[in-house]
């Protein structure tokens, strides 16, 4: 792709690449609007009930009835907000989601910007969105947003702790941090994908040393995938670690003052977030756009394996908020900083020390 | 047992469980009921809308005796009662403030002449406050309206009474 | 005092209880219907059966006596018991069988919820009939306007019959037939002519008699009860207002045996539909020869000037029904700027405190009736000026002391034997010369009485009248230790707070009818509509009702009527009764006192109390008389009879009643229909209306 924008010059190129990003947009926003249907659909499945279905067949309409319900209400801002603050929150929150999505391949040689430094690059951006959080619970001039805005911050930064740590071990067996490359590394098969690379170690075979090492550090890469998954639900303020928002106790956390389009920025910033927790988790450990028994090279096949490996994972997601309850705010802390950052710093520690033993990639 | 806690914790038993239930229940047949177009069947008792009924031939069913102003929980309802040029006693004003009104049915249970019942409508909702303070034509015209209804509700209720 | 043994206590009671009175005393609730303790006994509903040991069968305990009963075989007390089994059977059976023919209306009977069947028939009664006949069906009976009667629901225990016959004296009631067939009616289906007839409601234990006024208003559960003082008459009988949100439903007698017992005047009882009627609601001031609605502000400011101007010009009548603190709070706020031409008796009755207390007090008290020997009435009607104390006489009369019962004035049917000696003064005056037989009878009387009412009381020569009755009396020594048998029977409920408080011409004030008569520039009616006061004088009526008094005034005050405010009335014993807000005041309505105090305020000499509290402290204090527990009498002081009256030549003239229509004597009562239909039904007109209805 940064071939054809390269051909076509600067200025068409520069025009070009404005238009792909509009075509990336428009593809997220509407895989957030279906998967949304499809999160409800999961959801009341799940409790025996049918969930939408007044809009469309079988209501899968339903997002953009809710988006033309949201925009046409009126936007509520209270007295005593800061009403700048208040208003830019939303934007933030759903500017960041967005921004990631620039160095996420989607297909072989399909991406925005083939960074060689991707995965910093979302590290970075990514967590500017609990700006937009905190900015919004503190704008809101009320208790309970204030106090969900709090707990979101802490919660946020303690996992991004351990995804850090979790992508530093992908790194480490990798060795790049180009997206790309991640996926790329993992197209042989099914065997090859970080999660399952554990049995690509017996298949790769080598002295009884390093086949048993691999076969250890690819046991921590399964691990490390579950923990990205968990990691990824709290960082999404997804259930069950869905404290910010938790209507038992905070009502709706940061969201209570917000109303239409605003709450509806918030609450598209956080699906835009969550399907991509979905892409990154396929693109790190589930082999990206590559099919289980071999590479693909064709980009739009790639696109739709991806897709697929996508939807399954946010069933997973819709699945976790469906049958897990949700955690005490202590109970997620205590996941967060004695269970996961030391397990993944150890985990961290053997895949360096095999690193530097057997070197090279894995 | 704290190992054995770690352990079980980290294999995720608990959730794979629940996964496993979650997808049982997934594919079973939906009892939901598809409102505003199905509707569930209703119970010859159910306590819905308020109506005063009437005689077959006409005349206004209520004696204005007050047991159902007395019985009401939730103090709906207003009578004042004076003697009709006939002189038989009636009401001259019948109120019922269904903001107030708890639908508990006593007023039904205390009347001695099946005047005010609680018929089977529960779609009434208005869109003011003041839409919903019943009066005597409003309550007398409900009668007219649910009449078929309410009795054949009170004549499949007969026997248990 | 005889021995008896009720469920296994024995007491000692006076030999001629009844065993129902015995078993109350032992604390056993006896069920009746028929039984009334003010009533003779009729013995036939029989519902009050108790089980006597030794008795074939159970006895009906209303009527037999303690004394009569048998003993046991070794001279044991009677034994008897009151909740056997067998005793509830019994009572069950006749349950069910004045059951038998009582409809099953109750939703729409007057009497539910205080009905004395219903009661009984949720301990006695049977779920399920055993009856299947057809039912009894009677037609109504015309009873007046005041009683609806529903006769179906009758079971003939004859309580009214026996009240109006006995109590209320016009044998008009009467049964009809027998067992089955046996109906209550009137005489030839004519209303009651009785001023008690409402009483015959309170009576019935069930709906057949109910008040028509009151038909199907109200439930008794709903009522609020404030208890009170009638102002109808002087008697002060005690009532119970009933209200409903802002309005008086009804008026119920309260008992108090030293004054009314428990019954209660038709007027009393019916007045209160009056008080929905021709109410004064906010302050009007006379502009260019109309009443225009002004603020209160206003209101007081031209009161204040007209008060201001020279004392001797300015008049304070006061009515028939206020309240002593509103009485002195405007004789305080007189006496402060000096006017001394205040009278509480609008009719022009001659009394005055001259002889004291005692001197316009009926000294004798209610009571005291009944230990009376011979009363000689002067110039009164007891029957229309008070018909609750008449009923008294009357009860006097049919314990057989009182035989000699005297009157000298206008003839009526006072529902009992009197001698008439004379309808004009000469009757009198050969009294006091002690001619004739019946001054003997006076004379030789132990506990004589003499009632002067105000028919000769508001004659011009009323004060000579008095002082001849006085004469009389003294000559016949009704004044003697333990007794005092110079009794005034007023009309007005107002009239002896009002003259205990002073409101009365002092050092040179002038009466009602010099006031009338003699050009005053301001008057203030305090309520008083029973005078015409002349062109050219500027009128303040501070009132309840659009009466004659606000139709001739030039301002006019509205006040509450005694159903709206607490005030202090005193009796015509000059017993201290308290009467109790009810209903709030209607419209802008403010007590009399507030606005006397308001007024002195305005004028720059403010009163010296701000609450009623204090009001009644300072009353207390200046008036002993009034500083008594409510419902008592103030001890008497010095009263001589020598100082009643005024010596001087007593007219020819003859006497008249000063109420010659019952119904209609105050603001109150002629803005009530009820009382105009039995005023109207008294005259012979709209008989036949109410006949149709």
């Amino acid at each position: 792709m940064k071939a054809l924008i390269d051909a076509l010059g600067p200025l068409w190129g520069s025009l070009a690449g404005i238009g792909l990003s509009l075509v990336y947009m428009v593809v997220v926003l509407l895989t957030v609007a279906f998967i949304l249907w499809f999160d409800r659909k999961v959801w009341a499945a799940v409790q025996m009930r049918k969930g939408p279905n007044m809009v469309g067949p079988v209501g899968i309409l339903q997002s953009f009835a809710d988006f033309i319900k949201f925009v046409l209400k009126e936007i509520v801002v209270p007295s005593g907000a800061n009403k700048t603050i208040f208003v830019i929150a939303p934007i933030i929150t759903v500017v960041t989601s967005f921004l990631t999505w620039a160095v996420l391949p989607v297909a072989p040689g399909w991406v925005l910007s083939d960074m060689n430094v991707g995965i910093l690059y979302i590290l970075a951006v990514s967590s500017l969105g609990v700006y937009g959080i905190i900015m919004g619970g503190w704008a809101s001039n009320s208790k309970y947003p204030f106090l969900g805005a709090l707990r979101s911050a802490a919660q946020m930064v303690s996992y991004e702790v351990s995804i850090g740590f979790v992508i530093v071990c992908v790194l480490l067996v990798v060795g790049s941090l180009n997206l790309t490359d991640i996926v790329n590394h993992q197209k042989a098969g099914i065997w090859d994908w970080n999660a399952f690379a554990f049995i690509g170690a017996l298949m790769h075979g080598g002295s009884p040393a390093k086949m048993g090492m691999a076969f250890v550090v690819g046991l921590i890469l399964f691990a490390m995938s579950v923990v990205f998954f968990i990691s990824a639900l709290a960082e999404t303020n997804r259930p069950p670690f869905d404290l910010p928002e938790a209507e038992s106790e905070l009502v709706a956390g940061y969201q209570v003052e917000y109303s239409a389009t605003l709450y509806l920025l918030f609450m598209m910033g956080e699906y835009v977030n969550i399907v991509f927790m979905c892409a990154m988790i396929s693109i790190l450990f589930l082999g990206g756009w590559n099919l289980p028994w071999g590479e693909v090279t064709n980009p739009f096949l790639g696109f739709l394996v991806l897709y697929v490996k996508i939807w399954a994972m946010f069933f997973m997601f819709a699945m976790v908020k469906a049958i897990v309850p949700r955690y005490r705010y202590d109970q997620l802390m205590r996941i967060g900083w004695k269970i996961f950052l030391p397990t993944t710093l150890v985990c961290v520690a053997i895949v360096g020390a095999y690193v530097a033993f057997f070197g090279g990639n894995a | 047992m704290g190992i054995m806690q770690a352990i079980k914790g980290a294999a995720m038993t608990d959730f794979l469980g629940a996964f496993v239930l979650a997808m049982k229940v997934y594919f079973r047949r939906k009892p939901t009921v598809n409102y505003p177009f199905e509707k569930g069947p209703l119970s010859p008792r159910f306590r819905g809308e308020h109506a005063l009924r009437r005689y077959p031939n006409g005349e206004e069913r209520c004696i204005a005796c007050k047991l159902c102003e007395a019985i009401c929980p939730a103090q709906a309802i207003t009578i004042e009662a004076e003697p009709r040029d006939d002189g038989s006693r009636r009401t001259t004003r019948y109120d019922i403030d269904m903001t107030k009104c708890i639908y508990c049915g006593f007023c039904q249970e205390a009347c001695p002449v099946d005047a005010i019942v609680e018929g089977p409508n529960f779609e009434f909702a208005t869109e003011t406050r003041e839409e919903l303070f019943y009066d005597k034509d409003r309550l007398l015209s409900n009668g007219d309206r649910w009449e078929r209804e309410i009795a054949k509700n009170i004549e499949l209720d007969a026997p248990y009474r | 005092m005889a021995k008896i043994i009720v469920d296994g206590q024995e007491l000692d009671v006076p030999g001629e209880y009844t065993l129902l009175q015995a078993c109350e005393a032992a604390g056993a609730q006896i069920p009746r219907f028929c039984y009334h303790e003010r009533l003779s006994v009729a013995g036939n509903c029989r519902m009050c059966l108790v089980e006597v040991k030794g008795a074939p069968k159970e006895v009906a305990s209303c009527s037999q006596a303690v004394k009569d009963q048998r003993p046991g075989p070794n001279g044991e007390p009677p034994e008897v018991f009151t909740n056997s089994p067998r005793v509830k059977k019994a009572r069950q059976g006749v349950m069910e069988f004045l059951l038998i023919n009582h409809p099953l209306d109750c939703p729409i009977c007057d009497q539910g919820g205080e009905c004395d069947l219903q009661d009984q028939a949720v301990v006695y009664g049977s779920a399920e009939s055993r009856f299947c006949e057809s039912k009894r069906a009677v037609e109504e009976k015309n009873m007046g306007p005041l009683i609806k009667t529903v006769m179906t629901r009758c079971i003939q225990c004859t309580r009214c019959v026996r009240f109006v016959t006995e109590v209320a004296g016009v044998p008009e009631l009467g049964a009809t037939g027998r067992g089955g067939d046996m109906e209550i009616t009137t005489y030839l289906n004519k209303a009651l002519s009785s001023e008690l007839s409402g009483n015959v409601v309170d009576l019935c234990p069930v709906g057949a008699l109910t008040s028509r006024p009151y038909a199907f208003n109200a439930r008794p559960w709903e009522l609020k009860k404030t208890e009170s003082i009638d102002v109808m008459d002087a008697l002060g009988s005690n009532i119970r207002i009933d209200t409903r949100g802002a309005d008086v439903l009804r008026v119920e007698p309260r008992v108090n045996d030293d004054v009314n017992e428990e019954w209660l005047s038709d007027k009393g009882r019916h007045a209160c539909d009056g008080l929905r009627r021709q109410r004064l609601d906010k302050p009007y001031a006379r502009k260019e020869g109309k009443l225009v609605p002004v603020s209160w502000a206003e209101a007081i400011e031209i009161f204040a000037k007209q008060l201001s101007g020279k004392p001797e010009k300015v008049g304070f009548i006061s009515g028939d029904l206020n309240e002593v603190e509103g009485l002195k709070a405007s004789l305080d706020l007189a006496k402060s700027l000096g006017i001394k031409n205040l009278d509480c008796r609008q009719d022009g009755a001659l009394l005055d405190d001259s002889a004291g207390r005692g001197g316009y007090l009926f000294n004798s008290t209610v009571n005291g009736i009944e230990e009376a020997d011979v009363i000689l009435i002067v110039g009164a009607n007891p029957r229309y000026d008070a018909p609750v104390l008449n009923a008294r006489i009357r009860k006097a009369y049919l314990a057989g002391k009182l035989q000699n019962i005297a009157l000298i004035g206008e003839d009526f049917d006072l529902t009992y034997p009197h001698a008439h000696l004379g309808d004009d003064v000469k009757a009198l005056e050969e009294l006091a010369k002690g001619k004739g037989e019946f001054a003997k009878i006076l004379s030789n009387a132990e506990k004589p009485m003499i009632i002067i009412g105000s028919s000769a009381l508001t004659r011009a020569d009323g004060d000579k009248v008095a002082k001849l009755a006085a004469e009389a009396g003294a000559k016949a020594k009704i004044v003697k230790d333990g007794w005092n048998g110079w009794n005034v029977l007023h009309t007005a409920a107002s009239r002896v707070g009002a003259m205990d408080i002073g409101f009365l011409p002092k050092d040179g004030g002038l009466t009602t009818y010099q006031m009338l008569g003699s050009k005053l520039d301001t008057i203030v009616l305090l309520g008083a509509d029973e005078v015409v006061v002349p062109e050219g004088t500027f009128v303040i009526y501070i009132g309840s009702h659009g009466d004659n008094g606000a139709h001739r005034a030039d301002l006019v005050l509205p006040a509450p009527a005694y159903t709206e405010k607490n005030g202090t009335y005193v009796n015509l014993e000059g017993r201290v009764q308290l009467g109790r807000m009810a209903v709030a005041p209607k419209g802008d309505a403010k007590e009399e006192w507030a606005i006397m105090r308001a007024v002195s305020q305005v004028i720059g000499k403010p009163l010296p109390y701000d609450t009623l509290e204090e009001l009644r402290a300072k009353l207390k204090s200046d008036v002993p008389a009034l500083n008594v527990a409510e419902g008592e009498i103030a001890p008497a002081i010095d009263f001589d009879l020598r100082f009643v009256g005024n010596d001087g030549v007593a007219d020819k003239y003859k006497f008249s009643n000063v109420i010659q229509d019952y119904f209609l004597t105050n603001p109150i009562a002629r803005a009530s229909q009820t009382l105009a239909k039995c005023s109207a039904e008294r005259r012979g007109v709209g008989a036949n209306k109410v006949a149709a209805e």
